[in-house]
C-alpha cells in the first residue's frame, strides 16, 4: 500500500485516521482532500492503491468518489469510513464499489484491525447489508428484470448471505459450513463484487433506456 | 191539424250521453213512458209581419214546421207571424200545469196564448237577444187556457241566413210540442244541457288546461307547443261564448263579424301547435298566418252583411283545409320521428278531421232546426285529450329529468367522495412525504453536527472514560435516528441484528456466548420503537456484563410469541451488589432498563445474587 486517498473533511478526525493509517501502513503516501471535488481532482492525478472515504461531506457524498475509482482506477480497493451503520447510507457506497467500511468511532485497536482486515481482503458484513444484498439480487432474479445481464450469486454465496442476515459472525459462519476464514472472505469479496458489476450493469440499462449513453473520452 | 207524435230523444243524444256517463237523460227517458201526454205542433200558420199582434186580415200561409226561413222566405230580415191551434192534451194529473216547448227558435220568440202575451224570450229590436241555442219552455197559465180550441200566436223575430256566420244561427223554428210542463221541463233541461251547459263546462275546463298550459310553457321555454296549445284552448273557450252569450249590446252585424273574426287566431295557434310540436318551425308561415288575423276580417267586412254567411263558408273550407295540412305535416313528421306519438294523436287528429268534415257537412245541409253542436263539445273533448295527452308526455318528460336529476346527484356526490377520499389519501401521502424528509434532515443534522463533535470527542479526548461515553452517546444517536425512520421490521431481522451485535461485542470481550433463537421461522413484525427500545435494552445488559460481571459465559435466551417477545440473559458472573436499603445497585443502569420496558408495556426482572451471576428476563410486547 503506497498512495492512500483519505477523503474526511473534520481536521481532527482526518489526523486521527491518518494516524492510524500510518501505523498499518508505515510506508503510505497519503494524499488527503476534505471535499469530493478534490479529491476527485486527486483522483485523476494519482493512481491510488487503498481510498478511505467518508460519505457525508460539505460538497456531496463520498460515494461519487468511490464510483470514479471503480471506473478510471478499478484496482483500488474503497473503503468507506463513516459514522453511518445503516444499510440506507452503506449500501449505495457497496453498490458504487465500495469494498468494506469501517467505522469512525471505533477505538483505535479496533479500527486499525479492521482496516487490516480489509486490506488484506476480509472485508465486514453486517446483517442488515446482507439482508439489503439478498433483496436486490432476489429483485434481479424477477422475470421483468431479465433486461439485465444476468448476475447471480452461487449458493455458497447465498448461504453465506442468509446467515449473516441471522446474526452469525463470520467465523461462525466458517464453523457452520466447514470453511477457512479465508474462503469466507473470498465469498464476501466476490458477494461485493457482484453487487457492484449487477449495479453498473443496471445503471447502464437505465441510462440508455432514458436515451442516456454514456461516453468516455 | 196538429197530430200526436211520439217524442223520441235523439239517438246522437243516448250515445254521447251514455258516453260521458252523465245521468242526465232521466228526464227524457220519463217523457218517453208517457207519450200521449205531449202534443206535437207540426204546422202553423205563417205572416211576415212586423205588427204588435197576429195581423188576422193579413193573408197567411199554411206553413210545415220545422221552418227554416232561408228556404221558406229567403233572405227575409224581420218578424214572422205564427198561429196555431189547439185543444189540451188530456193529462192523467188533474193538477198539472201546461206548457209549450219550443226546442229551437232563432233568433228570439214572443208567446201570446187566446189574445194574451204570455211570454218573450227577451229584445225583440236590434240588438236582438239571442236565442238560437237556447230551448225554451213556456208555462201555459191555467187561466187562459181552454180544455179546446186554444189559439197561440207566436212572434218570431230573425236574421237571414247571409247576414249570420252560422247556419246555426240563420232563422227558423222548429217543431212545437205542448204537454205537462213537468215533462216538458226535463227535455228542456237535457236539450238546454247539451246545447248551452256543456259548452259552458267545456268552455271553463279549456280556459283553465289553457292557463295551466301557458303556465307550464313559460316555465318551460322547450315545450313552446304547449303555449299555442294553451292560446288555442283559450281561444276556442272564448269563440265558445257565442252559445251562451245571449245578451249583447251590439247589433247581429257586429257579433257575427266578431265570431268571423275570431276564427283566423283560433286555426293559426291549431296550424302553429301543430307544427311546433312536430318541432317544425317556418316563419314565414307565422307571418302568413298573422297576415290572415288581418286579411279575414278585411275581407268580410268588405263583402258586407249581405255576403257574411258566403265569405265565412269560405274561410271555413279554407282554415279547415289549413288545418288538415298542419295535421299531415304533422303525422308526416311523427312518423318518421316520434313513431309512438303517431299513432295516439294521429287518431285523434283524424277523428277530428272528420268532425271538421262533418261541421262543414251539416252546415251545407239546410232544413234541420237541431244540427252542428257536435262539433261545440266532441272538438273540446279532443283537445282536452290532446292536452292530457301532451300533459303526460310532459310529465313523463319531468320525470325522467327529475330521475336524470337524482342520477346525476348522486354521481356527483360519488365523485365528491372520490375526490375527498383522493384528497384524503394524497394529504396522507403527503403528510409521509414530509414527514420522511423531514426525519431525513434530522437524521442528517444528527450525524453531522451531533456526531461529528461526539467522534471528535471520541477521538481527542484525554479521559477513556469520556471517550466511552461519548462512544455510547454516538450509538445511542444511530439508534434514535433508526428509530426515526418509523419503519416497522420483522422480528427475525431484530433477531439478526441482536445476535450479531451481542456475539461479535462478548467476543471481543473474551466472554463465550451461547445465544438460542426460536427454533421455527419468525414472521412477526415489530415496531420502529420497539426495536429500538430492546435493542437500547440488550446492549446495556451486555455492557454491564462486560464491564462489572467478570463472567465468562453468557447465555441468550430468545423466544417469540404470538403478541410477546421474550430476551433472557443469564451471566456467570459474579452478580449486582445489593444497596443498603435490599435492592439492587441502581448504578448498574437496571433502572434505565426497567423504565424502558415499561414504557414498551414490557417487564424487564433483574435475579442476581452474589456468586450466583445475573439474570435479566425481558418481555416486551410485539
Amino acid at each position: 500500500m503506497n498512495n492512500i486517498l483519505l477523503l474526511e473533511d473534520l481536521p481532527q478526525i482526518r489526523a486521527w485516521i491518518k494516524a492510524l493509517v500510518l501505523q498499518v501502513f508505515p510506508q503510505a503516501q497519503i494524499s488527503e482532500a476534505a471535499r469530493v471535488h478534490d479529491a476527485l481532482a486527486l483522483v485523476s492525478a494519482v493512481k491510488f492503491d487503498l481510498a478511505l472515504v467518508d460519505l457525508g461531506l460539505p460538497d456531496g457524498s463520498g460515494v461519487e468518489v468511490v464510483a470514479a475509482l471503480r471506473e478510471s482506477q478499478p484496482d483500488v480497493q474503497s473503503v468507506v469510513v463513516t459514522i453511518h451503520d445503516d444499510d440506507e447510507h452503506l449500501f449505495p457506497a457497496l453498490q458504487a464499489g465500495a469494498f468494506g467500511y469501517v467505522l469512525k468511532e471505533q477505538p483505535r485497536e479496533h479500527f486499525t484491525e479492521q482496516l487490516n482486515r480489509i486490506s488484506q481482503g476480509e472485508p465486514p458484513l453486517s446483517p442488515s447489508i446482507a439482508r439489503r444484498v439478498i433483496a436486490y439480487f432476489a429483485a434481479q432474479a424477477r422475470p421483468q428484470a431479465n433486461a439485465i445481464p444476468h448476475v447471480q450469486l452461487t449458493e455458497r454465496e447465498s448461504e453465506v448471505l442468509l446467515r449473516v442476515a441471522k446474526g452469525y459472525t463470520l467465523p461462525e459462519i466458517g464453523v457452520q459450513l466447514s470453511l477457512s476464514r479465508h474462503t469466507i472472505a473470498d465469498y464476501v469479496k466476490q458477494i461485493y463484487r457482484k453487487l457492484n458489476v449487477s449495479s453498473r450493469a443496471e445503471a447502464a440499462l437505465e441510462a440508455q433506456r432514458l436515451g442516456l449513453f454514456a461516453r468516455s473520452y | 191539424m196538429p197530430f200526436v207524435h211520439v217524442f223520441r230523444l235523439a239517438g246522437l243524444h243516448a250515445l254521447l250521453g251514455a258516453a260521458l256517463t252523465l245521468g242526465l237523460c232521466a228526464g227524457s227517458a220519463a217523457a218517453e213512458d208517457t207519450p200521449t201526454e205531449v202534443v206535437q205542433i207540426l204546422e202553423a200558420l205563417a205572416v211576415a209581419s212586423g205588427a204588435p199582434r197576429f195581423p188576422s186580415e193579413a193573408t197567411a200561409t199554411l206553413q210545415a214546421l220545422p221552418d227554416d226561413w232561408s228556404l221558406s222566405r229567403p233572405g227575409y230580415e224581420g218578424t214572422v207571424w205564427y198561429r196555431m191551434n189547439f185543444d189540451a192534451p188530456a193529462t192523467d194529473d188533474a193538477q198539472a200545469v201546461l206548457a209549450l216547448y219550443v226546442e229551437r227558435v232563432c233568433t228570439n220568440l214572443d208567446v201570446h196564448l187566446n189574445g194574451r202575451r204570455i211570454f218573450s224570450g227577451g229584445r225583440m229590436e236590434e240588438p236582438v237577444t239571442r236565442n238560437c241555442y237556447h230551448p225554451q219552455l213556456v208555462p201555459l197559465p191555467e187561466a187562459l187556457l181552454k180544455a179546446r180550441g186554444n189559439q197561440l200566436d207566436l212572434r218570431v223575430r230573425g236574421h237571414a241566413l247571409e247576414h249570420v256566420a252560422s247556419r246555426e244561427r240563420a232563422a227558423g223554428l222548429s217543431t212545437l210540442r205542448i204537454g205537462p210542463l213537468a215533462e216538458l221541463a226535463g227535455t228542456w233541461r237535457a236539450n238546454e244541457f247539451w246545447n248551452v251547459t256543456l259548452t259552458q263546462l267545456a268552455g271553463v275546463a279549456m280556459l283553465v288546461l289553457g292557463m295551466f298550459m301557458i303556465g307550464v310553457a313559460w316555465f318551460n321555454r322547450r315545450a313552446s307547443y304547449l303555449m299555442y296549445l294553451g292560446l288555442l284552448a283559450i281561444a276556442w273557450a272564448v269563440l265558445t261564448a257565442r252559445v251562451w252569450l245571449n245578451e249583447l249590446p251590439v247589433p247581429n252585424g257586429t257579433t257575427e263579424l266578431l265570431i268571423g273574426l275570431g276564427l283566423a287566431p283560433t286555426v293559426g295557434l291549431a296550424v302553429v301547435f301543430l307544427l311546433r310540436y312536430a318541432r317544425l318551425k317556418l316563419p314565414m308561415l307565422d307571418l302568413l298566418l298573422l297576415a290572415q288575423c288581418v286579411l279575414l276580417p278585411a275581407s268580410l267586412v268588405l263583402a258586407g252583411p249581405a255576403h257574411l254567411y258566403v265569405a265565412t263558408i269560405v274561410w271555413y273550407w279554407v282554415l279547415g283545409l289549413e288545418v288538415l295540412l298542419a295535421m299531415a305535416a304533422y303525422l308526416r313528421i311523427a312518423w318518421s320521428h316520434q313513431r309512438s306519438e303517431f299513432w295516439a294523436m294521429g287518431a285523434i287528429l283524424v277523428l277530428l278531421a272528420l268532425l271538421l268534415l262533418l261541421e262543414g257537412v251539416l252546415d251545407y245541409r239546410s232544413g234541420t232546426v237541431w244540427q252542428g253542436h257536435v262539433l261545440r263539445f266532441v272538438l273540446p273533448m279532443l283537445v282536452l285529450v290532446v292536452s292530457f295527452r301532451l300533459v303526460q308526455v310532459f310529465a313523463r318528460a319531468l320525470h325522467a329529468a327529475e330521475a336524470g336529476r337524482t342520477t346525476l346527484e348522486s354521481r356527483v356526490q360519488e365523485a365528491a367522495l372520490e375526490i375527498e377520499r383522493n384528497f384524503a389519501q394524497l394529504a396522507e401521502l403527503r403528510v409521509e412525504q414530509v414527514t420522511e424528509k423531514e426525519r431525513k434532515r434530522i437524521a442528517a443534522d444528527l450525524h453531522d453536527d451531533l456526531g461529528a463533535k461526539l467522534l471528535t470527542i471520541v477521538h481527542t479526548s484525554e479521559s477513556d472514560r469520556i471517550s466511552t461515553l461519548a462512544r455510547e452517546a454516538l450509538e445511542e444517536m444511530r439508534l434514535s435516528v433508526r428509530g426515526l425512520t418509523g419503519k416497522p421490521l420483522r422480528v427475525a431481522d431484530a433477531l439478526g441484528d441482536w445476535r450479531a451485535e451481542t456475539v461479535s461485542r462478548l467476543g471481543q470481550a473474551g466472554i463465550e456466548t451461547d445465544w438460542s433463537g426460536p427454533a421455527e421461522e419468525v414472521r412477526q413484525v415489530m415496531s420502529a420503537r420497539g426495536y429500538v427500545q430492546t435493542t437500547r435494552i440488550l446492549r446495556e445488559a451486555v455492557s454491564n456484563i462486560i464491564k462489572h460481571s467478570g463472567a465468562s459465559h453468557c447465555k441468550v435466551r430468545c423466544t417469540v410469541g404470538e403478541h410477546e417477545i421474550g430476551v433472557v440473559v443469564q451471566d456467570n458472573g459474579r452478580g449486582i451488589p445489593l444497596e443498603l436499603d435490599g435492592r439492587l445497585d441502581r448504578g448498574h443502569g437496571m433502572s434505565s432498563m426497567k423504565h424502558r420496558a415499561k414504557q414498551m408495556q414490557g417487564q424487564c426482572l433483574v435475579e442476581s445474587g452474589p456468586g450466583y451471576g445475573t439474570v435479566i428476563r425481558l418481555t416486551l410486547p410485539l
